[in-house]
């Protein structure tokens, strides 16, 4: 029945992901209030069924839920600062997250006793968020470097007039990860308190506390670079796109603990 | 019997390294132009930083041609000839009228363009290069130009160089409210760009020339602020765009010369916009991160993304020098024909007054001041009546078919002399020119 609902939200995502696309090429006036009412009322499906579902728990779980997040940040986005555009750069790519978790669907996996603690809720939850805000960070700086090479080389393609300026993406680009390295931090913070239940220690060097660690030191420093060194444009674009790569080897890494994913 | 002929290029057939080669100094145009109309020929010659382009009247075009071709050539290498066009008569005719009126403009509409053929026109009188054809030719494409002007929405378009930059600052930046635009010489594209890259938000102006009195006087026109020519790489540091329209030979930009204000800038974006040809911004500096550096060509292609949105006015236009056109064609026809008119109204008045004054003479004093009258007037009557036909039909023929066989055939019944050259009763009025 649940299970039902998300491959309803996940035709529409399909669906909204091709109109997006079309856009690009034909600026059919329409298109963008079609691709927000298909992404809205998929989400809302898609909400109901994660709701129903609990706590996201295995990887197909966690990634129904981050292309959630991320598709309603998108919308959020279209919403506020009317930039269509961005349905075109995150709508297909939530559409092949998705894919997995429509044709996978397993009952969730039983986390052991000693992780099932009352935070943890907010962990994941925060850890999603921020994992999303990234990813969103990381469409805008695509788009950030396209249009800085069509404005570079002055071949003004299709994307030159549908795209939002360099200053905006940019400007974009560093609130998206400020908030996504506030959830990384707490997320870190939190995941030690976990990894306390299971290894009985703060901290275990392994890839995912290794790799997410790494992606952390990384947007610190961006962040700092921005701030004191006045960083901006390419190279930030460049770094938040290397940050994100990171952490998506965080996120596939023996995701959740422990290690069952719940395919059956 | 002479003919116009245009021989030239323009952004539209040489690229900007080529034009910039052609750009000649006034000094070196009145040479040129002393030279081409030494044989027998009229020359004009428009330089903007968009085209060169050579406008002869001569009886021989082929020989004033090969001058041209030589000369650029020369210049700018045999490869350069390559992007030449050419135009003859009526053909030259209707380009002279299309580029006064701002129609084959990179940026359609552009007043400045009008302004710079009169000056070239103005050149041409001079140094004396300019005959009767040439000015005749050149009033009615004023005439034209401003017609375009007035009764199409051509000059008032928004698609214009000025309007295209701003957009393109606008997608660097997002909203240009609080930047700082510095503007380095003068001109009307850098000038307009300043006013809309103010009326979109720009805070700050700086105006920067070589000559200070021309920076104040700018300034306080625009609502700017005058700085010495020579801070100019410490303006660099605070401008957020940069506009530059300066005569140099060299580019006053080079990623050196700018390498240590960027240092100072960190990483905000610069855009820079060069409207000067030769180039005041090297092409290198658009590698440097976070600078947008843009030139009159890069600025073509965002304008013809827009190209549309003034295609009904620019097919008024069209029409309307198409109307201008055959007016000129109608009127130089008319005044064809004119001198065998003339002549032989002359050669009729001649005969009646020779004939009256004989009758007169031999009718002696028996006649009245009354009588006296009426047979003058019956001599011109006569005159009239009998011309009446000829002259409706030389005036008709002349409107039909250019210099008619009829006026020929006049000509030869009446026995009148040899039909002076069309283009020589005005050449009259002009200062005297080396032939």
């Amino acid at each position: 029945m649940w299970h039902a609902l998300l491959a309803l939200a996940f035709h529409e995502y399909a669906l909204a992901a091709l109109v997006y696309l079309a856009y690009l090429v034909w600026p059919w006036k329409p298109f963008p209030a079609i691709g927000r009412v298909l992404v809205g009322s998929g989400l809302v499906l898609h909400g109901i069924a994660l709701a129903a579902q609990g706590v996201p728990q295995g990887l197909i779980q966690g990634l129904s839920a981050l292309s959630f997040l991320l598709l309603l940040l998108q919308l959020a986005l279209d919403l506020r600062y009317r930039m269509p555009v961005i349905g075109a750069f995150l709508t297909p790519i939530v559409v092949a997250v998705l894919v997995p978790s429509v044709l996978l669907h397993g009952s969730a996996p039983t986390l052991p006793n000693s992780v099932r603690r009352p935070l943890l809720p907010l962990h994941i939850s925060i850890a999603l968020l921020g994992m999303a805000a990234f990813a969103v960070a990381t469409g805008v700086a695509v788009m950030y470097l396209l249009l800085d090479r069509q404005m570079k080389g002055k071949r003004f393609g299709m994307l030159f007039s549908r795209l939002p300026s360099l200053g905006f993406l940019d400007e974009l680009n560093r609130r998206l990860v400020v908030w996504g390295f506030i959830a990384l931090s707490v997320t870190l913070i939190t995941g030690a308190y976990f990894a306390s239940g299971i290894h009985g220690a703060v901290w275990v060097w392994q890839s995912k506390e290794i790799a997410t660690l790494v992606a952390w030191a990384l947007f610190a420093g961006l962040l700092t670079a921005r701030v004191f060194a006045g960083w901006q444009g390419r190279r930030v674009a460049m770094l938040t796109m290397a940050g994100f790569c990171l952490l998506l080897v965080s996120f596939f890494s023996h995701y959740p603990l422990p290690y069952d994913v719940g395919l059956r | 019997m002479t003919e116009l002929l245009c021989l030239g290029l323009s952004h539209q057939t040489a690229p900007v390294a080529v034009r910039v080669q052609l750009a000649l100094a006034p000094e070196q145009q009145e040479q040129l132009l002393r030279q081409l109309s030494t044989h027998r020929a009229e020359a004009m010659l428009v330089s903007t930083c968009n085209r060169v382009e050579f406008y002869l009247v001569a009886v021989d075009v082929q020989q004033a041609k090969t001058a041209v071709v030589d000369e650029i050539s020369a210049r700018a290498g045999a490869a350069a000839t390559a992007h030449i066009y050419e135009h003859h008569g009526d053909a030259a005719l209707v380009h002279l009228f299309r580029v006064s009126s701002s129609l084959d403009s990179m940026v359609v509409g552009e007043a400045q363009i009008l302004g710079q053929v009169k000056d070239a026109f103005e050149l041409a009188q001079r140094v004396g290069a300019a005959g009767g054809e040439l000015t005749r030719v050149c009033s009615a494409a004023f005439a034209a130009a401003k017609r375009v002007r007035s009764e199409t929405g051509i000059g008032r378009a928004p698609v214009s160089m000025a309007s295209a930059a701003v957009e393109l600052a606008e997608k660097v930046f997002g909203g240009l409210t609080g930047k700082s635009v510095m503007m380095v010489g003068a001109g009307e594209i850098a000038e307009l760009t300043v006013k809309h890259l103010r009326s979109a938000g720009a805070s700050e102006i700086i105006i920067a020339n070589r000559t200070q009195q021309r920076a104040e006087a700018l300034a306080a026109d625009l609502g700017a602020v005058a700085k010495p020519f020579e801070a100019l790489p410490m303006l660099l540091v605070n401008a957020d765009v940069v506009i530059t329209s300066t005569a140099s030979p060299t580019p006053l930009f080079t990623p050196e010369s700018v390498g240590p204000a960027l240092k100072s800038r960190r990483f905000r974006p610069l855009f820079m916009l060069d409207i000067a040809v030769p180039r005041d911004i090297a092409p290198e500096i658009n590698q440097l991160a976070g600078v947008y550096a843009y030139d009159v060509d890069d600025i073509e292609k965002v304008v013809a993304d827009n190209s549309a949105a003034r295609g009904a006015e620019a097919d008024k236009a069209e029409a309307l020098i198409a109307e201008e056109i055959a007016k000129f064609v109608r009127t130089r026809s008319v005044r064809d024909g004119v001198p065998v008119l003339a002549l032989l109204r002359a050669r009729a008045d001649q005969i009646a007054r020779a004939e009256l004054e004989k009758t007169l003479s031999h009718l002696g004093e028996g006649l009245s001041e009354k009588q006296r009258r009426s047979i003058e007037a019956m001599a011109i009557a006569i005159i009239n009546k009998l011309l009446h036909q000829p002259t409706a039909k030389l005036r008709e023929a002349s409107l039909e078919e250019g210099i008619s066989r009829l006026a020929g055939a006049a000509a030869e019944l009446f026995g009148l002399e040899e039909t002076p050259s069309p283009s020589d009763p005005a050449a009259t009025a002009q200062p005297g020119r080396p032939r």
